[in-house]
């Protein structure tokens, strides 16, 4: 716990180190940062099964000097890149299905374009202050979803009829079949997971998850897989928002994807060595914090 | 004599997968010397890099206006600039699924999978709609 304490207190102080540099600091020391702190998300978020995503925009959003508009960018290709790198190795083990994703990904593309222009329709306070809420509800959810792997599912009409069953090798290499259920619920709730991905530029590993596995009954390594998939598909099309509107800085955004691509690799190989509850208590410590230092940023009273 | 691959290689999933291994090898290749030349100095930026802290705590439609930056697609006419290859990089990223996708529609046809080939074209449609900014406010 104290562990935990002074790796929060050293995300949380550092920016602001960094910045009594005042213009005497290098131009480079905040990439470098950012950098830095992306490549430690990486290894967290492998280790913890939460997406760098998700911790990106919160933390950087509430320690560093960067404007929101540019911290939502780099955090959406962020998870992007992430998703893009390990989607081919998922897809050949069958553990991602592209006939899953298919449905959910056109629902959640079309209102994650919407998220991202909504985002640049609001004032950036009441962005700031939503995006603690969700931050910290996310900090609870994860504390409190338990992953199942349910059995005996019985398909509706429209999973059928989209084909939405495969099957893949687990652990021990038995066959998995799968199939899921109540598609219309789950191709709803990918659209408003799109929204709220779009709005803040977090990747929503964290939502699809749950979504795919206790909504639509998938086994929960296929939901894991495929979820990384569907943000690989719906981050495209609101990255295109961000684009547009010069809200991509490469100073910024590179540092970030190169820094989570790497640590994302040295995390794949720690996962099996590192005690991934520890790990994932210290994410959900990560995220109330960054959570709160939104909220309070955004209304004012945490400048 | 023509080599039939096994079923599985023809299933549209791995084709998915060959065009976006192969497609993210090159894009992240292209990044890695895109930001290195940024960094380096070698390709001069359009914005100067120690001008930076000044301009990236703004709001991303102050900064277009006090670097004379471009917003849209003009960014492709700033290429030899080294910050707009990294767009290049980014943007080629963001294309990669649309491109994949478009390359399964057939595949899909050819296993008798009509559903899923609409619903892959629809997605491409998408795709390129958000690309070309066709969506009301997107640049």
């Amino acid at each position: 716990m104290i562990r935990v304490i002074l790796l929060v207190a050293g995300l949380a102080l550092a920016p602001s180190a960094l910045a009594a540099g005042g213009d005497a600091a290098a131009w480079w020391a905040w990439p470098l940062a950012l950098f830095t702190l992306s490549f430690l998300l990486g290894v967290l978020a492998v280790i913890a099964g939460v997406g760098g995503g998700v911790l990106f925009v919160p933390i950087v959003g509430s320690f560093f000097p960067f404007h929101l508009d540019f911290v939502r960018g780099a955090g959406l290709v962020l998870a992007l890149a992430g998703t893009l790198a390990a989607a081919p190795t998922l897809l050949r083990s069958g553990l991602a299905s592209l006939r899953l994703v298919l449905p959910l990904a056109l629902a959640g593309s079309i209102c994650s374009l919407a998220g991202a222009l909504a985002g640049f329709a609001l004032p950036v306070n009441v962005v700031q202050s939503a995006l603690g809420l969700v931050i910290l509800a996310v900090a609870v959810l994860v504390l409190i979803t338990r992953g199942t792997d349910v059995v005996a599912i019985e398909p509706d009409a429209f999973g059928r009829l989209l084909g939405l069953n495969g099957e893949f090798n687990d652990h021990l290499q038995q066959r998995v079949q799968w199939r899921t259920r109540r598609t219309a619920l789950g191709v709803a709730a990918f659209g408003g997971i799109g929204f709220i991905g779009g709005l803040f530029g977090l990747g929503a590993g964290w939502a699809n998850v749950p979504a795919l596995n206790l909504l639509m009954g998938a086994p929960l390594k296929l939901a894991v897989g495929t979820s990384g998939l569907a943000i690989s598909i719906i981050n495209s099309s609101a990255a295109w928002v961000y684009i547009g509107r010069g809200a991509l800085l490469p100073a910024i955004a590179m540092p970030a994807i190169l820094g989570v691509m790497l640590g994302s690799r040295l995390g794949a190989h720690l996962l099996h060595g590192m005690p991934s509850v520890a790990v994932r208590r210290i994410v959900i410590a990560v995220l109330a914090i960054a959570g709160a230092r939104a909220l309070l940023r955004g209304l004012g009273v945490w400048p | 004599m023509a080599v039939i691959a096994p079923a599985s290689e023809r299933d549209p999933q791995h084709t998915y997968a060959r065009w976006l291994e192969l497609g993210t090898r090159i894009v992240f290749a292209f990044g890695v010397l895109a930001l290195a030349l940024y960094l380096s100095g070698l390709v001069a930026p359009l914005i100067p890099l120690r001008d930076l802290p000044s301009l990236w705590t703004l709001p991303a439609a102050e900064l277009l206006r006090e670097a004379h930056a471009p917003s849209g697609w003009a960014w492709l006419r700033y290429l030899r600039y080294g910050d707009y290859l990294n767009v290049a990089a980014i943007a080629a990223f963001s294309l990669l699924s649309l491109v994949c996708l478009a390359r399964v529609i057939r595949a899909f046809l050819r296993c008798g999978e009509r559903v899923q080939a609409l619903l892959a074209a629809l997605q491409v449609l998408v795709l390129l709609a958000a690309a070309l900014g066709a969506f009301p406010g997107a640049s």
